[in-house]
């Protein structure tokens, strides 16, 4: 699933990162990596996302977050 | 005798800016880097009789080619104009800002690295050994908290350590991991050393494989066509920035192994954060949170205003005293008219810059401005622009100079340019004083129409403004939408703070004084007439009104509207003057002055003007230039005399447009 989709406070695994070069290096460059695990802090309608990552707190636009697949972490 | 350079290099919100002003204080200067839309800091501090120059590299998150920010900064580093590299790092989120020293590891020059915010991650239970790190990275590592007085001894030794040991990374741990990745050996091997000066195999392989446009044409210059040719087939085999982003975060992740304990604590947002990122109250919470600003800034601003009012004062007592000597009258209406009312705004002008700046600064200092950026980028995003654009241009309703100062706080050179264009279009205080004026003499209950269509067509032509501007300013592939950092509040370095404030207010002084002088003088010039009758500015304005009153001005409006690019308290003073029969020269400068208007200006106006004329000339006045102070700040803040030019005749033309349909549209009505 997209992170995007991912429900507040919910937390879940980076699975793959696609997109081109620049936004690769951008995303990359803040942390936001396979395999890293992240906790969706806000997921608010035409705001940007808000995740909790490598103690971190970043914010998303959530066109941006198309290319970031993820795996929900089940509580 | 001369120290040496020091680059400052780290990710934004790493306390860089911060650094750099408790660094430099006042011996600093904002530029361009030459050719290039990219502000460039510069300043210098003594210590032990050396003087030490210190550059403050555009803040970035990496070293990658997709921003001038980024080449620039890289090229400055592997040039060797720097003699010693400060990588600064945010010790409350250790792993993810030391990445910027893993894409710096391999480029050749002497550095070392500053655990900023030390102060913020003991605070959350934090503890970082930062002799650990050091052994492991072979370059110095030093705890910084910008708060701290004893924090800058350490820096100052580490710094001298750095230098004297030249200090570089070990990257032999970092190229194991590229080992790993599938690619790198062949690419590595197929890099001569030193093709490139200052980066090592091991940095432009990397690149290579990260699809690094800049190292890929310096490459194929270098190397010849069959070599470049085995690099880019071994590069299409790669799995890119995905790959080697890996490596440099598990590097960090040894680095880091043992050197620091935490408790996992989970994070959730703080009270504040509950209200400015709400989904219904951030927007509203936001805009409160600037007016208080805008208000607040008012406070510091005051002493100043005080000192533009004392010399306005000087003004008639001067003159007199200069005509008593038997001064040439020309000379006493220059220095009366042209200097001292110059320096008069000049230092209300310093008065709004100080106020702004240091209120926007502390707003980015504490971490608020990110928060703005969060809850505007949907809406800022479709002009192009940074959700904190919209701070600017909510100053802009106040005073469109404290607008323009404002957008400093943008950091993206042709998106801050962009927020000041745009930020033209808002009417500010003295306009919002004319226009119900006016539209209350002129159209009674209507006025509250007028007003509603003056807001309308102002978020018209900023779109159209936008849209037109946005193109040159704004790439294309430079509209992405935002992936930031949301810092963590912080208390604000009120020292390092004033400092800064204090040394942008003197450079703006020094700029602005010039621009204003000039405009001021060149007015002066034209409104002036030896009789007091006549005048070029008048003369022109009378032979040309078959021309102008197409557009719904008659002479007397005309000069207003002229009158109105220098100060929109102006405007009415020269109506109401003209009307009574005053000569436009003493017009001019006394309206400047504030002088008082005749007190039938009502059935005055009433008795000369026409309604459709007085609409043409509120759309006129409202949208034409703001003011000579606003033209003065907008040259500070772009550093570019062409695009303060090309929204200057933007400006007047669009003005005379919205002129001629106002009026157009009237007559029909009317």
């Amino acid at each position: 699933m997209s992170l995007s989709e991912v429900k507040e406070n919910r937390e879940a695994l980076v699975s793959e990162v696609s997109g081109d070069t620049r936004f690769m290096s951008r995303i990359t460059s803040i942390g936001l990596t396979p395999g890293c695990r992240v906790r969706v802090v806000k997921n608010d309608k035409n705001r940007p996302l808000l995740v909790y990552t490598r103690d971190t707190m970043i914010a998303l636009n959530r066109n941006e977050c198309k290319g970031i697949l993820v795996e929900e972490v089940r509580a | 005798m001369s120290g040496a350079t020091i680059a400052l290099l780290g990710q934004p919100n790493s306390g860089k800016s911060t650094l750099f002003n408790a660094l430099t204080g006042l011996r600093q200067h904002v530029g361009n880097w030459p050719g290039k839309t990219v502000e460039k800091k510069e300043g210098s501090f003594v210590r032990d009789g050396k003087e030490f120059k210190v550059a403050d590299l555009p803040g970035s998150y990496s070293l990658s080619a997709n921003s001038d920010e980024e080449v620039i900064t890289r090229d400055f580093i592997a040039s060797g104009k720097a003699d010693v590299v400060c990588i600064l790092a945010d010790s409350s989120q250790l792993q993810r800002s030391l990445f910027m020293l893993a894409d710096y590891a391999g480029i050749n020059v002497p550095s070392f690295l500053l655990l900023n915010m030390a102060d913020v991650a003991q605070d959350q239970g934090k503890k970082i050994d930062a002799s650990a790190i050091e052994k492991k990275l072979g370059i110095p590592v030093v705890p910084f908290s910008a708060t701290d007085a004893k924090s800058y001894d350490s820096f100052y030794k580490t710094l001298e350590r750095a230098i004297s040991k030249d200090s570089r990374i070990d990257v032999e741990e970092l190229a194991k991991q590229y080992e790993s990745v599938k690619g790198y050996r062949e690419i590595c091997d197929l890099i001569p050393d030193n093709v490139i000066d200052g980066y090592s195999s091991m940095w432009l392989a990397v690149k290579v494989i990260e699809n690094d446009a800049v190292v890929l044409a310096k490459l194929k210059n270098a190397l010849s066509a069959g070599e470049y040719a085995k690099i880019e087939e071994a590069r299409k085999n790669t799995k890119g920035a995905v790959a080697t982003g890996n490596c440099k975060f598990k590097w960090i992740d040894e680095l880091l192994d043992g050197a620091v304990k935490t408790n996992d604590k989970q994070v959730t947002l703080g009270r504040l954060d509950r209200i400015f990122l709400n989904k219904i109250w951030g927007k509203p919470a936001v805009i409160l949170t600037v007016l208080f600003g805008l208000i607040a800034s008012f406070i510091p601003a005051l002493p100043f205003m005080g000192v533009g009012e004392a010399v306005l004062a000087l003004k008639a007592p001067v003159m007199s005293g200069l005509t008593a000597i038997n001064c040439p009258e020309f000379i006493v209406l220059i220095i009366g008219d042209v200097i001292i009312q110059s320096f008069s705004y000049i230092f209300k002008m310093l008065g709004f810059v100080f106020g702004v700046t240091l209120v926007f600064g502390l707003l980015e200092e504490v971490g608020v401005m990110a928060r703005i950026s969060y809850v505007f980028d949907n809406t800022m995003g479709k002009l192009g622009l940074q959700g904190k654009s919209v701070m600017p241009f909510l100053v802009s309703f106040g005073c469109t100079m404290g607008g323009a100062a404002g957008a400093r706080v943008i950091d993206n050179w042709g998106q801050k340019v962009l927020t000041i264009a745009l930020a033209w279009a808002v009417p500010c205080g003295a306009a919002w004083a004319t226009i119900p004026m006016l539209s209350s003499i002129f159209f009674g209950p209507g006025a509250v129409l007028v007003i509603a269509v003056i807001l309308i067509t102002m978020l018209l032509h900023m779109w159209v403004t936008a849209k037109i501007f946005g193109r040159k300013l704004v790439k294309k592939e430079d509209r992405y939408g935002m992936i930031m950092e949301l810092p963590p509040y912080h208390k604000p370095k009120w020292g390092a703070l004033f400092r800064y404030v204090l040394g942008r207010t003197k450079e703006t002084f020094i700029r602005v004084t010039k621009v204003i002088l000039l405009v001021c003088g060149i007015f002066w010039l034209l409104s002036y007439s030896p009789s007091g009758n006549g005048g070029i500015l008048y003369n022109i304005g009378v032979a040309i009104e078959p021309v102008t009153k197409f557009f719904g001005l008659p002479w007397q409006l005309f000069l207003s509207y002229v009158a109105s690019a220098v100060g929109k308290e102006g405007a009415i003073g020269v109506i109401s003057a003209l009307y009574s029969g005053g000569a436009y020269g003493t017009a001019f400068t006394q309206a400047m002055s504030g002088a008082a208007n005749t007190s039938n200006l009502g059935s005055l106006l009433l008795a000369n003007v026409t309604k459709p004329e007085a609409l043409a000339f509120i759309f006129a006045m409202t949208f034409n230039m703001p003011c000579v102070v606003a033209l003065a700040a907008t040259y500070q803040e772009t550093h570019s005399a062409k695009w303060t030019g090309r929204i200057v005749l933007y400006y007047t033309v669009v003005s005379l447009i919205l002129a001629f349909l106002a009026y157009h549209i009237g007559l029909l009505i009317w």
